[in-house]
Formats: C-alpha cells, sequence, structure tokens
C-alpha cells in the first residue's frame, strides 16, 4: 500500500505553534517530540507500563509512546519543559524537599501525573495517592518519598 | 520498540472510515491505542494501513436508551468513569475500570476499542458477555447488533466483518435484586489480569436465584461457565468440585506469568471471591 507514509499536522507544544510540519506515519509522538529538544519526556519502555513518557494533551495526561505524531494534529501539548505556573513550582518545590527525585528519570512522568491528581481536586489517602501513580515506575524512590510529596502537595492545595 | 511502516488515514466521517476499511482487507482502525500501538512497537502487529476514527465527532456519546446504558464507541474510559449517566444507572461499570490500566492510558483508551480488540484478559468483553450486552457495528450495509456472546470467537477474533466498525454497546439496564459482582488476580494494579471473574447474579448472598460466571484471563476469549454455576446453586461452594467442573468446561490457557493450572486455581477461588461480596 502506498502513499501517506508520512502526514503533515499541526500542533501547539509549550505554547510555540508548530505549522505543517512533516511526520513519518509510524513514529510515535515521544520520539517526535525529542527529535524536536523535547528531551524533558524520556521513553522508558515505549510500550505504555513505566509512565515517563507521560504529557499533557489537551490538559489530560496521555503516554507519548502510546500517541502517534500524527494523532496530535489539531491538540495542544505540553511537556515537563513547559511547568512554569504557580502550581508547578511548588510541586517542584515539594518534590525537592521530600527527596522524591533521585536518578530523574521518572520525574517528567511523576510530575505529570502528579498535576493530574492536584487538577481533579481530591483529598487523597495515602493508599490512593499510591493508586493513582501506580501507571509511574520509579526504580529509587520506592515511592515512598513521592508519596511524601505529593501528600504535601494535596494538603497546600486543597 | 518502533512500529513497522504503514500507512495513516484520518478519516472524516464514519462512511469514509467504513469505505476505506472495506478496501483494504489489512487495514485496522485506531481509536484510543493503547492495546494497538503497544501492538505496534512490540512488531506483534504490523498492518498496511491505519484508518484513525479518534476524530469522528458523535460517536462518544453515554446515554439511557430504552431499557439499555447505551455507550458510544469513541468514549474514552475516563468520560465513562465520569460520567453521570453511568453513575446513576451502572455504577458497578466505574468500580470495574478501574481495574483497566491506569489514569493516563484511561485518558486515551476507548470503550468501543477495548470491545472490538477482543483481549481475552481485558475487563470490558467479559462484562458485555455477563451482561447480555449488544454490540453495535456499522458497514456498508447499514447497522446491525451482535449479541456479545456471539461476538467473541476466539483469540482477538470477533464477529466484525471487514467492512465494518464498532460504534457502540448497548448494556440492557440492571433490574431489581440483580447484581454484578467481580474481581481479579493481577501483580499489581491495572495489569493484565491472571485471572478474573465477572458474575451476574439475581438474588442474595444466602438466596441466589440466577447466576452467570464469565471468567477473563482464562482461555482465548471471555468464558462463560454455565454449568459451574448451576453446580455452586446446587451444592455450594466445593472447591474440588467447582476445580473439575471449571476444567471440564474451559480450556484454560497459560501465560508468562501464570499456567493453565495456575488459572485454573484462581479462577475457582475467584467463585467464592466474588460471591462473597454479595449482601445478605
Amino acid at each position: 500500500m502506498a502513499a501517506n507514509n508520512s502526514v503533515n499536522i499541526s500542533f501547539t507544544v509549550n505554547g510555540e505553534r508548530f505549522n505543517n510540519v512533516n511526520v513519518p506515519s509510524r513514529q510515535h509522538l515521544a520520539d517526535y517530540l525529542r527529535s524536536q529538544g523535547f528531551t524533558g519526556t524520556h521513553l522508558g519502555c515505549e510500550q505504555g507500563a513505566c509512565g515517563a513518557c507521560t504529557i499533557e494533551m489537551d490538559g489530560k495526561a496521555v503516554r507519548s509512546c502510546l500517541v502517534l505524531a500524527s494523532q496530535a494534529n489539531g491538540t495542544n501539548l505540553k511537556t515537563v519543559e513547559g511547568f512554569d505556573d504557580e502550581m508547578m513550582e511548588k510541586v517542584k518545590q515539594n518534590f525537592l524537599k521530600h527527596n522524591a527525585f533521585q536518578c530523574g528519570f521518572c520525574s517528567p512522568g511523576m510530575l505529570m501525573t502528579t498535576k493530574e491528581i492536584l487538577l481533579n481536586k481530591k483529598k487523597l489517602t495515602r493508599d490512593e495517592i499510591r493508586s493513582e501513580i501506580s501507571g509511574n515506575y520509579c526504580r529509587c524512590t520506592g515511592y515512598q518519598s513521592i508519596v511524601d510529596a505529593i501528600e504535601e502537595c494535596i494538603n497546600e492545595i486543597n | 520498540m518502533k512500529a513497522a511502516d504503514f500507512s495513516y488515514h484520518e478519516a472524516v466521517n464514519l462512511q469514509d472510515a467504513i469505505k476505506i476499511k472495506a478496501q483494504d482487507d489489512e487495514a485496522v482502525i485506531l481509536a484510543g491505542g493503547q492495546s494497538l500501538l503497544p501492538a505496534l512497537n512490540m512488531r506483534l502487529s504490523s498492518p498496511t494501513c491505519l484508518i484513525d476514527i479518534s476524530k469522528i465527532s458523535g460517536l462518544n456519546e453515554i446515554k439511557i436508551d430504552g431499557q439499555t446504558l447505551f455507550i458510544g464507541a469513541l468514549a474514552t474510559h475516563s468520560d465513562v468513569m465520569n460520567n453521570k449517566t453511568v453513575k446513576d444507572n451502572m455504577p458497578c461499570m466505574i468500580d470495574i475500570l478501574k481495574m483497566v490500566a491506569h489514569p493516563a492510558i484511561r485518558n486515551k483508551g476507548t470503550h468501543g476499542g477495548s470491545i472490538a480488540y477482543g483481549d481475552p484478559a481485558a475487563e470490558l468483553p467479559a462484562l458485555a458477555v455477563a451482561t447480555n450486552a449488544e454490540i453495535i457495528v456499522s458497514g456498508q450495509n447499514g447497522e446491525r447488533s451482535i449479541n456479545a456472546k456471539e461476538f467473541y470467537l476466539g483469540l482477538f477474533e470477533t464477529a466484525i466483518n471487514q467492512d465494518e466498525i464498532v460504534v457502540g454497546i448497548k448494556y440492557p439496564l440492571l433490574k431489581q435484586g440483580q447484581k454484578i459482582v467481580f474481581d481479579e488476580v493481577c501483580r499489581r494494579h491495572g495489569d493484565y489480569a491472571m485471572a478474573g471473574l465477572i458474575a451476574n447474579v439475581m438474588g442474595s448472598k444466602n438466596d441466589i436465584k440466577d447466576l452467570k460466571l464469565v471468567f477473563f484471563a482464562t482461555g482465548d476469549k471471555p468464558d462463560v461457565a454455565d454449568k459451574t454455576a448451576r453446580l455452586y446453586l446446587d451444592n455450594g461452594y466445593d472447591y474440588d468440585k467447582l476445580k473439575n467442573s471449571l476444567s471440564s468446561e474451559i480450556d484454560f490457557a497459560g501465560d508468562l506469568n501464570s499456567s493453565s493450572e495456575m488459572k485454573l486455581h484462581l479462577a475457582t477461588v475467584l467463585i467464592k471471591k466474588v460471591l462473597s461480596k454479595l449482601e445478605n
């Protein structure tokens, strides 16, 4: 089958407009973003298990390894590089305070998931926090410090 | 971990998608892509053409339709979990979806996609079979409705014709005294189950009038165990007898995490675990 093995798409990343860029059909969004310098989006498993590539698409957390670049046509994306608002500054400070960043590989995905937790504005127990971040692997912290940081964020923001 | 090459079509409407699919028997529908993309990335699947239906409007409706709850194919798991009509009419659906993967995947994965993909370890196909749901598909000759039990034919194999696309699922509303109870065993929250059970029960814990048991992650499709359900109704919980019955009724297929013998054990134990959730 010929034709359409690449597609022209337009979208926004962290407020920066990308117009009519050509992407291979088979390229996933994480690879495309990284090729454009958004290397804060990390790639671990490329099968949706590890959560390191989690980004925000039209206000919702999604796995960028499980979205084709072509599917991003017309969307508004945010990567970890775009986390500059007041709420995310607080989140980063809490992650630092509780030593929830260690090697940093899972951090972009953890921050993205934390943002979604905070936007849902629900008071969560520690067990519920663990369930919310169950889709993000961390191989350093044992999760304890990350749960501590998220718990403090929830207490501060609600 | 990169997909093989394929051509990509963004369908502008349902007719457009049906037309392309009818012309290319290797074309595959892309909705949320949360099962398809891992399969592509791992090269378990390499279709020549993907038809992206995710931007077609009007396919994500959730509504009461007569005596059924209708869920449009493109409603995401998150849409369904946050929907008031679902919460008011079929709250068990929300609890079942909590077992499906993780929040970021539920934000993209679609209801119709999970139904159409027919993964034997997935929860929704088993729920559709357990509740006697109807799968609505649309093709060149218009719409037709397929009963969930007849929809699943084998491993990732369904009764969808090449020119057809799932557009929605109709779940019969639960009657007075009817309950859906379920559980699954998995290695990590959100993983595919090693074995799972959805039970459709009429009656209460000590007075079950009717019982339907549908297992998932056990064989090549949702497994209905009518003989075992009758045995339970007649004799109550007897591990050995139920295990024997299940092994004659279901063709257990082992996988990397659990052997067929282990799945048989888990399925048997799940009967007790699930039915103990009923109220008196």
